[in-house]
């Protein structure tokens, strides 16, 4: 029973990770306005970037790294489409998806099922990691875990909430007009906040294949980009609420194999299902919640809509 | 027919039969064989599930087709890789035939996907890997895994501690049963009381839910790994906890040098090219499905670092006697249920192997388990 504990929990956190970095991305452009469906397609990119990476370089940080840069860069793009050229959100990012799958299936070709060369390994904390359970369930991980569960979701938090920036940021996505006339840079800061977005999502594909699996195969993002679209909505647009809603889907997903490992009387089939099933529990939930809490988890208001100055 | 009969709904095998007996009405001549190609205008297709760089089950049959092109090398080949069960699948087989193949090795079963198309492309030959029906003009292929299976669990059975072994399986297909019936069987012959934990992935390539199949696994308590994967993500997550585990397809002790058991390795290159000479000749017959036996077509691979002398021994022992004949799949074999599946004294004979659908004593996980 502690080992089917620890098992879950370590495996949450390893697995989670991949969805708190790419719903963290899918928040700041959220709010700033901008909904990015091209997440499933940025991982993707990301992933197979880091494994070309490292198996050129064998430095795991390099890999991650080459992996922000891809993401980064796709994020431009996709940004001068929708903030600049003002086209249909929805529609680019559908587009990113297919063509950043389509293209890191295409630029993986000669990496599909090897191991990656660097990893990020787990280490140990002396001390500790003797403690039962948390010992080896957080006490072990690679040194991102803590990165990404704890250092990130503050950062973010305390930007968005506690500085005058997160404010403005904020003010973009609810109302860019008044923004405008308050004198914020309602372009400058949507392409900025689409970029760095596009850059978590990035940094998650590049987890997933250096921390996680680790190796690249065609399909391994296996629809978590859309899972992190839909943690954003579950969780509010706040940046705490989607890593705890992603802890809670790296729990099912451990569930899972964890089930079959304990012979539950459910079918394998159901149970690789249950993070999809989770995702559309998620999404009821809010609808359900929206009448008690108000206007506490609504969408950004301007959220999707592109902003012409002119029609102010 | 009974082996048929069980794995496809029967509406299928109605047709497929209608359509051999079509088949040979109206071509009889079809059935004498093909006429020869000369090698500098043959054109031989490989069609593959999988990538060519996984390391594991498409790589051992690539393989293949380099030791083919090597004994043939004016012939021109076309390699099509990571080819998915579904109408996309028809298309690529479609266009091996507006190609001029004259042999096609399609290394996986695709059954319907595979004979809509064959059945109307009469001149080309096609074989089917682990397939499961032939045809006037295709025949399946596959080896004995359970052969080294066997010798692999008794391996297995003497270095597991708990004797609780866990096995990363696919979907719940023939060769899964058979391969872990065969694993425990070997474990049980030298520890009685070993049983095997099965958790089925819904994949045969899919290395993230590998690796946390194997974390679930040994979580749960089992100290030795076995699996069909096409890639080696579980031996990589043994490496780490140090737990021994047996792979298949290819060589692949370098991503856990520690753990690695052994490997029911796959070598397809005598098999391809012996095929591709005999079509090329003119003597190539279908309809007679091939199953390679240990030392021909499959084995055990060489023992790795895990594996203490007198195991390698004990196991290679059991190889042996395998190789002059022996057969340890006799009964009385009960299934999961208790219920007596083969009586006292009965062997299997190797399309029951081949066809295994049900999990023995002591397995879980697996359907009817």
């Amino acid at each position: 029973m502690i080992d089917l504990l620890t098992g879950v929990l370590s495996t949450a956190l390893l697995a989670g990770g991949v969805l708190v970095l790419g719903a963290l991305g899918e928040v700041l452009a959220e709010r700033v306005g901008v909904f990015n469906l091209g997440l499933e397609g940025l991982f993707a990119l990301g992933g197979v970037t880091a494994i070309i990476a490292v198996a050129h370089g064998a430095n795991p940080l390099a890999g991650l790294l080459a992996a922000i840069v891809v993401g980064g860069a796709f994020g431009m793009v996709f940004a001068g489409a929708v903030v600049v050229l003002r086209a249909n959100q929805t529609l680019c990012g559908l587009a990113l998806t297919i063509a950043g799958s389509g293209l890191a299936s295409a630029a993986g070709r000669g990496y599909s099922g090897q191991p990656a060369r660097a990893v990020f390994a787990g280490v140990a904390i002396p001390g500790l990691s003797e403690l039962p359970v948390l010992g080896r369930a957080v006490f072990s991980q690679n040194p991102l875990v803590y990165v990404i569960w704890i250092v990130l979701p503050l950062a973010l938090h305390w930007l968005l909430y506690r500085t005058r920036h997160g404010m403005n940021l904020r003010a973009v996505g609810e109302n860019p007009a008044a923004a405008d006339a308050a004198g914020v840079k309602v372009g400058l800061l949507r392409f900025g906040y689409v970029v760095a977005g596009a850059a978590f999502a990035g940094a998650a594909g590049g987890y997933l294949t250096l921390a996680f699996v680790p190796s690249w195969s065609d399909g391994i993002t296996g629809g978590r980009g859309w899972i992190a679209v839909a943690l954003v909505i579950f969780a509010g647009f706040r940046p705490l609420n989607a890593t705890l809603g992603a802890f809670m889907f790296g729990v099912i997903t451990a569930l899972g194999f964890v089930g079959q490992a304990r012979n539950w009387p459910v079918p394998p089939a159901v149970l690789s299902m249950l993070p999809y099933l989770g995702t559309i529990a998620c999404m009821i939930v809010p609808a359900l919640l929206a009448g008690r809490t108000g206007q506490r988890l609504m969408a950004p208001a301007a959220l999707g809509v592109p902003y012409f100055r002119d029609e102010r | 027919m009974d082996l048929v009969n069980r794995r496809l709904p029967r509406r299928l095998v109605l047709q497929a039969g209608g359509l051999v007996a079509a088949g040979s009405l109206i071509r009889p001549a079809q059935a004498a064989g093909f006429a020869a190609v000369k090698p500098e205008q043959a054109v031989i297709g490989f069609g593959h599930v999988g990538p060519i760089s996984d390391e594991g089950w498409t790589a051992s049959h690539h393989q293949g087709l380099l030791a083919v092109k090597q004994a043939y090398p004016q012939a021109k080949f076309l390699e099509v890789e990571s080819i998915p069960y579904s109408a996309d699948a028809t298309r690529t087989f479609r266009q091996f035939v507006a190609q001029g193949a004259h042999l096609v090795f399609v290394t996986s079963e695709y059954g319907d996907l595979l004979h809509g198309v064959s059945d109307r492309a009469t001149d080309t030959a096609w074989l089917e890997c682990n397939g499961h029906s032939a045809a006037s003009n295709r025949s399946w292929y596959y080896v004995k895994h359970w052969l080294p299976s066997y010798v692999a669990g008794v391996a297995a059975g003497l270095m597991s501690k708990s004797g609780k072994l866990g096995y990363v399986g696919s979907m719940p297909v023939p060769t899964v049963y058979c391969g872990v019936n065969a694993f425990l069987m070997g474990a049980r012959s030298v520890k009685p009381e070993a049983t095997m934990q099965v958790i089925v992935i819904n994949s045969w390539f899919d290395p993230q839910a590998a690796a946390q199949a194997g974390t679930a696994l040994i979580d749960n308590g089992c100290d030795v790994l076995f699996g069909v994967m096409d890639e080696a993500a579980y031996l990589q997550v043994a490496e780490k906890r140090g737990v021994p585990a047996v792979m298949w397809n290819t060589d692949v002790r370098r991503y856990g040098p520690k753990s690695y058991i052994s490997s029911i390795v796959l070598d397809w290159t005598k098999f391809y090219v012996a095929q591709t000479k005999a079509r090329l000749e003119g003597s190539w017959t279908p309809g007679q499905p091939v199953l390679l036996s240990m030392g021909d077509g499959v084995d055990r691979d060489a023992w790795g670092d895990s594996v203490p002398g007198p195991v390698r021994a004990q196991a290679d022992a059991v190889r042996t006697r395998m190789l002059a004949g022996y057969t340890p799949f006799v009964g009385e074999i009960k299934d999961a249920g208790g219920r007596v599946r083969v009586p006292a004294g009965k062997t299997m004979t190797d399309l029951e192997l081949y066809g295994w659908n049900w999990p023995i004593e002591g397995v879980s996980g697996l359907r009817g388990a």
